[in-house]
């Protein structure tokens, strides 16, 4: 009698449903669990950085909360937005503007961050892109790259879009990508 | 990915527009892999601009407290002795308000009718009262780089002057008459911005507003352009044209800044009257705007003191700068053996601290005086000088006589300044300074504002006060370069608005204004002055500016090489030539002072990296800029004088009262003497007079400061390699 198992739910149940995935829940970040692994000199790093980002006129080492993802992502990284707000405890909108963390809250999140296994490399990112590369020429339509980066996976706004490919496509709107991941990961 | 994908499926196929070939799934975790780049490129990129800012406003803001702390240590020494009638001209001076006048005498001075226009001429002809075809025309000839000539000059500031007289200190204006009003920011000598305003919003009329939030003056070269543009639209539309003054609306931020070297250069013979006019017609700037009773347009912002109440009644004409408090007597009451033991400037690392021009911060215990909250002497903790000996020892090294303690006798003039000052005016002068220099910040408080050295900086709590006491619902203000012109904070309750584009150089940011009508919310238009007319990418304009603030901290660096290296040698006791990166970012944050990431820079600064260490001789010679071209035996002289040079350009600024451009070397000696003293630097008369004399490069007994100054630009040898 066991009902089908089906991976998601019935659409448009009648009473609000919490926004859990059905696999497996993922727990949530514990700060405490993260051992530092860090050099001396690589904080000193990260401290420089993170005072950057502070804009208290105290210099309190505070950043809020929504900083904390471009402030790893500074340093190197470069985690999905998913992947920020987990480290961050799942903040409302709210929480991220208003909420603020020091330096010591900071470092474990980063820590996470870069102990995660699929960091993505320029071969990856290449592997990525080739996705599309339909014709096996070196080159992606770059309509096509638009429509798929704003509206699939973390959706990019189309500004965000038109600033990627600014000055990009050739003059049959084509992207030879591997010299676009050149050019992304050379800034 | 949980929800996530899901909801993007049916997106997927519903559209038919670009026929995607390739699973869904592998479509979205390649989307995924590039977002993610993409997101890391912009937040390196964002770093950089941060770093450029950074270096841009610490250096911008520390130049602006190097004349603060100039300015104390002048009125300190006016107010505690009365030197020998020489040195006395020389100081009072800066601080002489006017001669014994009234404004009808004042009227015959800047009298136009004498000037005769040459037939020579090829510029605009004014007529008065103003009329819509003069200002175009003005307006025209400005953009094809026209100069008006000096009676014209004269006769419009004149009538500006008349006109602003009988305005209050607070504007009010309403939007039901006219639909929509246009607010704009800090245009700081930018006329292509402004004529960029014009032209996509309109000029100004009845039926088109504009409100002018300050800072039209300095950085910029065509400070005079704006502003005889604005006030030709003021002449002609009273009501509607709204002038508020900024904190560089100020004779002696001007000399700093460049807008009297702007004025002097284009008018060799009536500009040292044009500068008087202006200075006047500055203290008589409206100090605020508020529109339809709901938003408060000042220039720097407020205090948890701010009282519009008391704002609009003051004397604002008395308050002709910021750096110059109201003067007060002597009253040493028994404070002769006084200690003085705390240190003024603070232990906050990374940030330079100067007392604030009005905050009273309550952890300062000074026994002297109270009153004058500007001119806290600066004096170490190490050192247990009484008030006396430190005064005493001052004097000397200024070489001014001993006279003490006798009450200053208040400079006539025309203004009602005489006679004691009271609690009244400084707690004016302070909701002055706090309304023009403040800056908010994102904590709740208010605190001196060490950073520019005047005003307040100010949070949510204040911002929810001020405006609640006075029935506000927003706070729109300027003061601060912002990237994208325009700036909201405290909750979207206070708004900056910043129309000077490409600030600190060529693509730093943009500029903007705001369109306001009866709803009260407000408008962007952006906009950025290009002169070559190609839009440069983001990269490319974070790269370009990035190069030029880089240029700018190089030059300091190398103002401050010896003191660098002293600071390198201290880590290096072994003499081995290397320190580690931690030490080279403490020692040189400990010399320079700026609050920069200095660990962050590092990658682009220093190239001599051996073994993680660095080779600090090999990169003080890195640095690649010449000396000055100045040729002076003693180079720790020459580099002090680099490092001050600002310093020294303002005081020659002062001393040259008939603004000729020209000091005697006596004069020199005496600034020089005075600088030393400001700097606790010990020179020898031997050493002053030699210096003057190896300055003079034509030996006729004057020194032509243009002359002197240009000398002394160093050339960044790196630059060309770009």
């Amino acid at each position: 009698m066991a009902p089908k198992k089906k991976e998601e739910p019935k659409p448009a149940p009648a009473a609000p449903k919490p926004p859990e995935p059905e696999r497996p829940k993922t727990p949530e970040f514990d700060p405490a669990s993260v051992t530092l692994e860090f050099t001396p000199d690589q904080i000193e790093d990260f401290k420089d950085a993170f005072q950057l980002f502070d804009r208290t006129p105290t210099n309190e080492m505070k950043i809020t909360y929504a900083q904390c993802g471009d402030l790893i992502r500074a340093l190197g990284q470069n985690p999905t937005n998913a992947e920020i707000m987990h480290v961050l405890g799942k903040p409302t909108a709210e929480d991220m503007q208003s909420k603020m963390l020091d330096f010591d809250q900071f470092l474990p999140m980063h820590q996470h961050i870069c102990k995660a296994k699929d960091r993505g490399t320029f071969e990856d990112f290449v592997e990525g892109l080739r996705v599309f590369d339909k014709e096996g020429n070196g080159t992606v339509m770059g309509a096509e790259l638009r429509h798929v980066l704003a509206t699939l996976g973390e959706k990019m706004k189309e500004d965000e879009v038109e600033q990627l490919m600014q000055n990009q496509e050739d003059a049959n709107g084509c992207i030879n990508y591997e010299a676009f991941v050149k050019y992304i990961m050379a800034s | 990915m949980g929800c996530g994908m899901r909801k993007s499926e049916p997106k997927l196929k519903k559209c038919d527009r670009v026929s995607i070939s390739v699973p869904a799934a592998t479509a979205i975790r390649a989307a995924l892999l590039i977002q993610r780049w993409y997101r890391q490129y912009v937040a390196r990129l964002e770093m950089r601009r941060r770093c450029t800012w950074n270096i841009f406003q610490s250096i911008e803001y520390a130049g602006q407290q190097d004349q603060i702390k100039l300015y104390s240590f002048f009125g300190h020494l006016m107010d505690h002795f009365t030197p020998a009638c020489s040195e006395r001209n020389l100081i009072s001076h800066i601080f002489r308000e006017n001669e014994i006048c009234r404004d009808i005498e004042w009227e015959r001075y800047f009298c136009y009718k004498s000037v005769e226009v040459a037939d020579s001429y090829s510029g605009p002809h004014l007529t008065f009262p103003m009329t819509f075809c003069g200002v175009s025309k003005l307006v025209e000839a400005f953009k094809h780089k026209q100069q008006l000539h000096a009676r014209y000059v004269l006769q419009l500031l004149g009538e500006t002057w008349r006109l602003l007289r009988i305005l209050p200190n607070i504007n009010h204006v309403s939007t039901c008459h006219t639909k929509e009003i246009t607010i704009c920011g800090d245009l700081h000598g930018h006329l292509e911005d402004l004529l960029l305003i014009f032209y996509k919003n309109g000029l100004p009329s009845l039926e088109k507003p504009y409100v002018f939030n300050g800072d039209y003056v300095d950085r910029g070269k065509n400070s005079l352009e704006i502003l005889l543009i604005l006030f030709g639209f003021l002449l002609l539309y009273p009501n509607d044209i709204l002038l508020n003054r900024g904190n560089h609306e100020d004779h002696i931020v001007n000399l700093r800044y460049g807008f009297t070297k702007e004025v002097l250069g284009k008018y060799r013979v009536h500009g040292k009257k044009i500068l008087k006019l202006l200075q006047k017609i500055f203290s008589w700037l409206p100090l605020a705007t508020v529109i339809d009773q709901k938003v408060l347009v000042v220039h720097g912002g407020i205090s948890d003191t701010t009282d519009l109440d008391v704002i609009s009644r003051v004397d604002r004409h008395r308050y002709v700068s910021a750096l110059r408090p109201p003067k007060r007597s002597l009253t040493v009451n028994g404070d002769k053996n006084q200690t003085i033991n705390e240190e003024v400037f603070g232990q906050m690392e990374g940030r330079r601290r100067v007392c604030s021009l009005t905050y009273q911060s309550p952890v300062q215990k000074f026994n002297i005086p109270q009153r004058r909250s500007l001119h806290n002497l600066p004096i170490s903790s190490q050192l247990n000088w009484t008030v006396e000996e430190e005064l005493k020892r001052r004097r000397r090294q200024a070489g001014f006589n001993q006279s003490y303690g006798e009450p200053k006798k208040s400079d006539s003039d025309s203004d009602p300044e005489s006679g004691e000052p009271t609690e009244t005016d400084e707690n004016e002068w302070k909701q002055i300074v706090d309304v023009l220099w403040s800056d908010p910040m994102p904590q709740n408080g208010c605190m001196p504002n060490e950073v520019r050295g005047g005003g307040c900086y100010w949070g949510p709590d204040v911002t929810q006060e001020v405006l609640e006491k006075h029935n506000l619902q927003l706070l729109i203000r300027s003061h601060e370069c912002k990237q994208e012109g325009y700036e909201f904070c405290h909750d979207r309750r206070v708004l900056t608005i910043f129309s000077a584009s490409n600030y600190y150089d060529l693509g730093s940011n943009r500029g903007a204004y705001i369109r306001m009508g009866p709803d009260l919310v407000p408008h962007f238009v952006q906009y950025q002055a290009s002169r070559t007319g190609i839009e440069l990418s983001l990269r490319q304009s974070v790269g370009h500016t990035e190069r030029s603030a880089l240029r700018s901290l190089r030059q300091q660096l190398f103002a401050h090489k010896s003191d660098l290296i002293s600071a390198f040698q201290e880590y290096d006791s072994e003499n081995t030539g290397l320190i580690s990166q931690s030490q080279w970012a403490s020692a040189t944050e400990k010399v320079l002072n700026l609050g920069l990431p200095w660990r962050v820079l590092r990658p682009q600064l220093v190239s001599s990296m051996k073994d993680g260490m660095v080779d600090y001789h090999k990169w003080i010679q890195e640095l690649s800029i010449t000396e000055p071209k100045l040729e002076i035996s003693d180079t720790s002289i020459l580099e002090t004088m680099y490092k001050n040079h600002s310093n020294l350009e303002t005081i020659f600024r002062i001393i040259d009262t008939d603004h000729s451009g020209l000091i005697s070397l006596e004069e020199f000696r005496q600034t020089w003497k005075l600088l030393s003293s400001h700097l606790k630097m010990d020179i020898s008369d031997k050493a002053i007079t030699d210096l003057a004399h190896s300055i003079d490069f034509n030996k006729d007994g004057s020194i032509d400061i243009n002359e002197f100054m240009e000398a002394f630009r160093l050339v960044d040898l790196s630059a060309h390699t770009e």
